[in-house]
This record gives structure tokens, C-alpha cells and sequence, in this order.
């Protein structure tokens, strides 16, 4: 019987210990609805990356339940990662493979047969511009064209949930925005988006739900007026520099002092 | 074929395409380093030594080096192979898939064992047409390089797991496989060495591996043939289920 399978994730009371004894999660609670674009905000080492190491089996929680359209994370693990697709912080692809290998792998991995992988790898090349490329390692790509590939890679096997790890980070303006248009229409075809970024433009104009993460432990979350106004300040970045403790780095401030 | 047999052909695949990939350095160098040892202590030594137990020198080393062949290959493989995977940091996309910790682990032993299996066998069939080795045991000899090539394949993975840096990998093979292989009677029969030599010897494991494998191709040893293969059995079962242990725990690969 599948816990809630109407949510496309649910992360109850995760915890996780890390043999050296850090908490890098402290009882972090999250749920996330079908067809959300979910941003998960949060300063480096708050937490956000071992949560998402956690839900797609990267890492081992100490504590909690997690479940991916109601599939156990941990007891049902097979039906919970097909169901999720990861675009990681760094760039993790094999360096022996050609893009057309990558993705081509990758759909092996969760199963797709042989025509099905063919037609999506071409698909996938071409959407994200990646066709001339097709045969080449991936080492001799550009930066900007492995991100694009690691993304293809992360969308290959048609996951429900998509889960972005800082997808723009180091990327230039031109990609970013391709991005963007990119993951909003997967997300209005009804695939449902986390988001970490540290980009809070990025997440305000994308995302309809957003929790901070600091310390392990979720701050506060909501729409992007909700934590504005759970700050009592006037915009996402208010609320995010707020959280932190750096309310005088508010552009308000700058900017009034500047005009003072 | 149903999803999981597509998911392990292709975690298989991987691996397979990873040493092709690079066959001068995975297949060829290997594969010159085997011919060299047939040069030298088949054509050199050989032409002084002549005979050891009634067998042509040469025909005599061939099975050790086949053995040794197999052995680095397999083991070779799969410990560069985890390693950079991890360093690379591309091992999450199959560890994030819902590929089972026995698949993942199959496939990297199968790969590595493929390797092995494709060096030993292009040394057999140059072996067979420079000298007069031919397969006296088949029925031994096909368990033993099955088993020899697996033991190897999983002892690659446990180094490749732990290892942390390259450093460790080769530490493993310079100083703990090398020594023993060379030391497990490839190049010569063990009832030659004088004492404590031959005992010591036969507390090397890898001194059965080389006999049961020479029992397969000359039909010369000096161990108990069943005995052997009873207990290069156990330890290649006992190693492959420690590895699957580790995987299914996720150490050194999950955090």
C-alpha cells in the first residue's frame, strides 16, 4: 500500500548523522504536491544537498521517512528513483563517454528499452542543442554544454519529479534563461520541480513555493509573499538576508543610504 | 527482456565500453607484457632449463601466465574503474538509479572478469600456435578460470571501494597482488625451493589458483585438485558476499 502516492514528495522528521558526528538535517519536514516548482533556499552547508543525496539514495538518512509519490525512499528504493530524475551541484559525468553514451546509459540504468532510448537520446540531444556533440566525449565539451547534458541526462527516463541542484550555478546569462524557459515548460506538462539555488531572483520568479533551510532544520516556508511577510520585511531577499542575520546587507539599505 | 535484466545489461555495457575505450592501454599493454614473459623465461631461461617435472619449460609457465593475466586484468579493471568513477563523481548516476546493490556489483565483476577473460584468452590462442600447450583438464580448467577471474574481479571492487586516492590502488597491486602472483609458483614448481620456501609457499592461496589452473592446461600438479576448487570456491563466494555487504551498506559510496 503506497503512503500518500497524491504527493510527489514527502520528507517527514529526515534526519541525518554523519559518522564525524555533524547533523547536517535536524527533523526536516516537507511536502511537496504534484506539479509544483519547489525552491528549497539556504546558505552553504545548511543542509539542502544532503537532502537531496538523501531522497535519491546518495546518502543514508538516520532518521525520518521520506517517499516519493508514496514509494518508500529506503524499503521501496527501486520505484522511488524511477520516479526521480537528478541534476546535480557539480558536474558528474563520465569522462569515457560520448553524450549520445551518457544519456543512452543512463536510460539503461531505469530500464528503458533499446528504440525508446534512441528516440529519447535524439530528442534530448536536439532539445538542448547538444546533436553536433552527439559522439563526442564529454570531456571536450564546454562548460555551459555539460551542464545542458547533465540536465538531458537528469530528464532521460521522463521523471515525475525533477530535482535541480543548483542547475544555474557558474552557468552565463544566455543558459541560465534557456534554462529557465526549459524547466518552466516541463513543469506547466505537469513534472514537478525542487529547486536549490542560491539565485533568489531565480527561485522568486520560478518557483511557487519556496522553504529555507538553515542549520539542518526548515526555517520557514511558503509562497514568496508568506515568507516576506514571516519576516515582516518587503521582498524574498529581505526574508533570505533575515534569515541568515544579514538584514543590513538589504538593498533598501544600500540604496537609502546611498541616497542619504 | 524484463526492466532488470536491461538495467544490469547495461550497468554491464558500462563497463565493457570503459576498457574498450582505452583497449591499447587495457588490452594491449597487457597484453605485450604477457608476450615478454613468454620471450624471456620461455626463449632465455627456457633454453637452459629445458624440462620441469617432464614438461617443456615453456609449456610449464604458460598456464601461470594465463592465470596472472587473468588475474591482473580482472582486478586491474574494476579497482580503476570504481575509483574513477568516484573521483569523476560519476558512479551517483547508477547509484542514484534503481539498480539493486547485486546488480551494481555483478556488473562491475562481470566487467572486470570479461577483461581478464579476453587477455588470457588471446595469450592461449598465441600459446597454442608457438608451442605445444594444449587443455589436458577441461573440466577443471573451465571452473578454475571462472573462479580465479571472479576471486579477482571482486578483490578489484573491495580496493576500488576503499580506495581513497590511486595511490591505494596501486599500493594493493605493487606490493600485496604482484608479490604474491610471482611468488605463487608461476615461474617455477614449488617442490624445487628448498626449505622454508616451499612450505611458505604453500600458504600463498594464489599457489593453488596457478596449480589448478596449470592442472587445466598440463595436467601436472601438486595439490589436491578438489580440495582446491572446494576452497577457491568458498573464498570467491565469501568475497563476493563481503563486497555485496559493503554495497548494500553504501560504504565509501553512499554518504
Amino acid at each position: 500500500m503506497l503512503a500518500h502516492p497524491e504527493k510527489a514528495l514527502e520528507i517527514v522528521e529526515l534526519e541525518k548523522r554523519y559518522p564525524n558526528g555533524v547533523e547536517a538535517l535536524r527533523g526536516v519536514s516537507i511536502t511537496i504536491e504534484p506539479g509544483d516548482f519547489y525552491g528549497l533556499l539556504g546558505p552553504n552547508g545548511a543542509g539542502k544537498s544532503t537532502l537531496i543525496h538523501c531522497t535519491t539514495g546518495l546518502a543514508q538518512p538516520t532518521g525520518g521517512t521520506i517517499h516519493v509519490f508514496g514509494h518508500d525512499a529506503i524499503s521501496d528504493y527501486g520505484e522511488a528513483r524511477a520516479a526521480v530524475g537528478l541534476a546535480p551541484q557539480e558536474v558528474n559525468l563520465d569522462q569515457f563517454l560520448t553524450c549520445e553514451e551518457t544519456l543512452e546509459f543512463h536510460g539503461g540504468y531505469f530500464g528503458m528499452r533499446k528504440q525508446d532510448r534512441k528516440e529519447r537520446t535524439e530528442e534530448l540531444l536536439e532539445t538542448f542543442s547538444l546533436t553536433a556533440k552527439a559522439r563526442e566525449r564529454t570531456r571536450a565539451l564546454s562548460g555551459g554544454m555539460k551542464r545542458r547534458l547533465i540536465l538531458a541526462r537528469a530528464l532521460m527516463h521522463r521523471p515525475r519529479l525533477l530535482i535541480l541542484d543548483e542547475p544555474t550555478a557558474g552557468v552565463d546569462i544566455e543558459l541560465r534563461l534557456e534554462l529557465w524557459h526549459y524547466v518552466q515548460k516541463i513543469n506547466a506538462e505537469g513534472v514537478t520541480i525542487l529547486l536549490t539555488t542560491h539565485y533568489l531572483e531565480e527561485a522568486d520568479q520560478l518557483c511557487g513555493r519556496i522553504a529555507f533551510i538553515a542549520d539542518g532544520q526548515i526555517a520557514a516556508q511558503g509562497t514568496s509573499e508568506d515568507l516576506a511577510a514571516r519576516y515582516d520585511v518587503a521582498n524574498l531577499e529581505d526574508a533570505y538576508l533575515a534569515l541568515v542575520g544579514r538584514r543590513e546587507l538589504s538593498r533598501s539599505h544600500v540604496e537609502g543610504g546611498v541616497a542619504a | 527482456m524484463t526492466t532488470a535484466q536491461i538495467r544490469f545489461l547495461s550497468l554491464w555495457r558500462r563497463e565493457i565500453s570503459r576498457f574498450m575505450k582505452i583497449k591499447k592501454q587495457t588490452l594491449g599493454g597487457p597484453l605485450l607484457e604477457t608476450f615478454l614473459y613468454i620471450s624471456v623465461f620461455g626463449g632465455a631461461l627456457g633454453s637452459r632449463i629445458k624440462e620441469l617435472h617432464g614438461i617443456e619449460y615453456i609449456v610449464f609457465v604458460i598456464p601461470g601466465l594465463i592465470m596472472m593475466a587473468l588475474a591482473t586484468n580482472a582486478f586491474t579493471n574494476n579497482s580503476s574503474s570504481i575509483l574513477q568513477q568516484k573521483f569523476m563523481g560519476a558512479i551517483h548516476d547508477q547509484l542514484s538509479s534503481p539498480a539493486s546493490p547485486r546488480e551494481l556489483l555483478l556488473a562491475f565483476c562481470l566487467g572486470g572478469f570479461v577483461r581478464g577473460l579476453i587477455v588470457a584468452t588471446l595469450t592461449f590462442l598465441v600459446a597454442i600456435v608457438l608451442t605445444s600447450l594444449g587443455v589436458a583438464h577441461v573440466l577443471v580448467l573451465i571452473p578454475a578460470i571462472v573462479l580465479v577471474g571472479f576471486f579477482f574481479a571482486n578483490l578489484g571492487v573491495l580496493i576500488g571501494v576503499r580506495a581513497e586516492q590511486f595511490d591505494d590502488v596501486a599500493f594493493a597491486q605493487t606490493f600485496i597482488l604482484t608479490p604474491l602472483i610471482f611468488l605463487g609458483g608461476v615461474f617455477y614448481s614449488a617442490s624445487l625451493l628448498p626449505q622454508p620456501w616451499e612450505t611458505l609457499t604453500k600458504f600463498n592461496p594464489v599457489y593453488y589458483m596457478i596449480s589448478l589452473v596449470r592442472y587445466g592446461f598440463v595436467g601436472f600438479t601438486e595439490v589436491n585438485i578438489p580440495l582446491a576448487l572446494g576452497a577457491l570456491t568458498l573464498a570467491t563466494a565469501a568475497l563476493f558476499l563481503f563486497n555485496l555487504r559493503l554495497f548494500q551498506r553504501g560504504y565509501k559510496l553512499r554518504s
